[in-house]
């Protein structure tokens, strides 16, 4: 049975290690002050900071949809159908946390957080709501057998 | 829609595992299937009916609120 676009099983595995690879370079940097050599004077697309910011958000960003929207070991209906309900409540969600967060924001920097935020949570939100229900799913199955 | 997969399954003497195996889905989905918490796309449930060797009408029966 065909089913929509989905990456390899093991693009679940380089997910993971792109996302976790992104962690420490990022802590790294805003925790311990690492600065590169002469950051604090260019600015702009080019400059090293943004540069930095666009490399590991898209790291990142490669781990979370890797990690996503990988197929499962048995890929079948179902699993297809979960992931369905899953993307559309992930998107109702994060639909609704962005409009909150927009109407308790007045800031125009505070807005440029949202955005940034925005990025990445949706596809949390979707992870964790199908990694959830593939793990009910399994624990009824398990419950099932005994 | 309800179904006696489970019942075939007795007949027929087979494991969710195994008819899971038969048709090339999980063994969760067979759970779901069996409990009613999912109901199959025609492909599968004719799949299913093919197993066993009887007609989809004898495994899936449509219930008063369908």
């Amino acid at each position: 049975m065909k089913t929509r676009f989905l990456f390899p099983y093991w693009c679940k595995y380089l997910g993971v290690a792109c996302f976790v690879a992104h962690v420490p370079v990022v802590l790294f940097q805003k925790q311990l002050g690492f600065d590169f050599p002469g950051a604090s004077e260019s600015t702009g697309i080019f400059s090293s900071h943004h540069v930095f910011y666009v490399l590991t958000t898209l790291l990142m960003l490669t781990g979370l949809v890797l990690f996503a929207f990988s197929k499962e070991k048995i890929e079948d209906e179902q699993i297809a159908q979960l992931r369905m309900d899953s993307l559309q409540w992930a998107v109702y969600l994060s639909y609704i946390l962005l409009i909150i967060s927009l109407a308790l924001t007045s800031d125009k920097a505070d807005a440029k957080d949202i955005i940034h935020l925005n990025v990445w949570v949706p596809l949390v939100i979707f992870i964790v709501l199908f990694r959830w229900k593939m793990f009910r799913n399994s624990r009824y199955t398990k419950e099932d057998a005994i | 829609m309800k179904n006696n997969i489970r019942v075939e399954r007795a007949i027929k003497n087979i494991t969710q595992a195994e008819l899971a195996e038969l048709i090339g889905v999980s063994r969760q989905t067979i759970n779901t299937i069996e409990s009613n918490r999912y109901v199959p796309s025609t492909i599968l449930a004719l799949k299913i009916a093919r197993v066993f060797g009887k007609p989809a009408e004898e495994i899936f029966q449509l219930e008063d609120g369908d």
